[in-house]
């Protein structure tokens, strides 16, 4: 299952992090989101040890989501060492999402 | 709505019908989407004489051949727009607006009638440029959007988002009244190219620019990338191989949308190729 966190955390949870950081940044009134949510969570599982998967909600974390400039969601952006290493931008097929998140782990 | 189909069919043109009967032949459980009319390119067609067997034949003949052969296997046409497929991995979704319908397989026979995508349109995709609007409009709260409508629908999500937007221009694409909210400033201009940085900061029309933080482009028909996230295109058709298969598991596709010849018994023998490798892939998964 991917965590959620907030605006407070973002900078230690993903940014300080010594993993490979998937976060999905996402909204209740999003229906690719709502497709995407269970496809992220069964990556999740997949690449246990490899990944950390996180969701941030844009409209509880406008600091996060404004820093990033998240202009269309679903937007799943890969972080390695504090910076964004991959952005992807929409729903994607899990095959598709698991290879362009296994390129950086 | 929470059954799962076996084969869910993208279109009414001779791919999607010839891929709904031989679906029904074998026995699988077929769902097709599309309108009564079948398809404007076939009913307006004044003299085909490419079609074997039916020498002479005028569009509007070859439609109620059509729809004579689909009725006579009960085939029903099911009258929705599917705005989205997503590929759920042993499933796929099939969204009209907030509903959902399931398959195992899917067959996109689409055809070729969606209009080109403006210069910057797919370069800022993403980065401002988006195709629902009532999706990403809180992400502009503020901010000022412009929509290019292309049907009377657009004119709802417009109003939507007028109430979040600190200014929001109407570029309507089609003739008729428009019911917009008085906020709603109407550009009667013709769209020409998205410009950015990073972001979208104008968009250029024929015979002015207009500064934007957000483009909502909102079409009648969509182009098969943006149909089903994460499908592979070779120059603007969907690619496939010999058995009509596309690069997602499950998915298929037949007719004008996997290239040329645009020819009704190719897209017709398509569809038949198509709806039997789906056959074969839903028995091969038991």
């Amino acid at each position: 299952m991917a965590r959620e966190i907030k605006d407070n955390v973002f900078k230690q949870e993903v940014l300080n992090s010594d993993k490979t950081v998937v976060v999905d940044f996402w909204a209740a009134w999003c229906g690719p989101c709502r497709m995407l949510a269970p496809v992220i969570d069964e990556l999740s599982e997949e690449l246990k040890g490899k990944a950390e998967f996180v969701k941030v909600n844009v409209d509880e974390n406008p600091v996060t989501s404004n820093q990033f400039r998240v202009a269309s969601i679903p937007t799943l952006l890969v972080f390695k060492n504090g910076k964004v290493v991959e952005t992807l931008v929409g729903f994607r097929p899990k095959q598709a999402l698991k290879m362009a998140i296994e390129k950086h782990v | 709505m929470n059954e799962r189909y076996d084969i869910a069919i993208v279109g009414t043109g001779p791919a999607g019908l010839s891929a709904a009967i031989n679906g029904k032949i074998r026995n699988k459980n077929v769902i097709l989407f599309g309108n009564k009319q079948l398809s404007n390119k076939l009913v307006k067609a004044p003299k085909i004489n490419n079609y074997l067997g039916y020498p002479n034949v005028t569009g509007e003949e070859l439609k109620e051949a059509f729809v004579n052969h689909i009725e006579d296997m009960e085939i029903d046409i099911v009258q929705e727009r599917i705005n989205a497929i997503y590929a759920m991995g042993d499933f796929f979704s099939l969204m009209v607006n907030d509903k959902a319908y399931e398959a195992k397989t899917v067959i996109i026979a689409t055809g070729m009638e969606f209009t080109k995508p403006l210069k910057g349109e797919e370069e800022f995709l993403g980065r401002g440029v988006g195709y629902c609007a009532t999706c990403d409009a809180p992400l502009y709260k503020g901010k000022k959007v412009t929509i290019v409508g292309y049907n009377k629908e657009a004119e709802e999500e417009a109003n939507f988002v007028s109430e979040l937007a600190s200014k929001l221009y109407y570029i309507p694409m089609y003739k008729g009244n428009y019911n917009l909210n008085t906020n709603v400033e109407i550009i009667k201009d013709r769209p020409l190219e998205i410009i950015g940085g990073s972001m979208v900061n104008k968009i250029r029309l024929n015979k002015v620019e207009l500064d934007t933080d957000g483009v909502f482009i909102l079409k009648d028909s969509i182009s098969p990338g943006q149909l089903v996230p994460g499908l592979e295109l070779e120059n603007e058709h969907i690619k496939v191989d010999r058995n009509m298969i596309t690069n997602i598991e499950g998915c298929f596709a037949a007719g004008d949308c996997t290239g040329k010849p645009y020819q009704y018994l190719k897209a017709a023998g398509e569809g038949q190729v198509a709806a039997l490798n789906a056959v074969a892939y839903i028995d091969s998964k038991k």
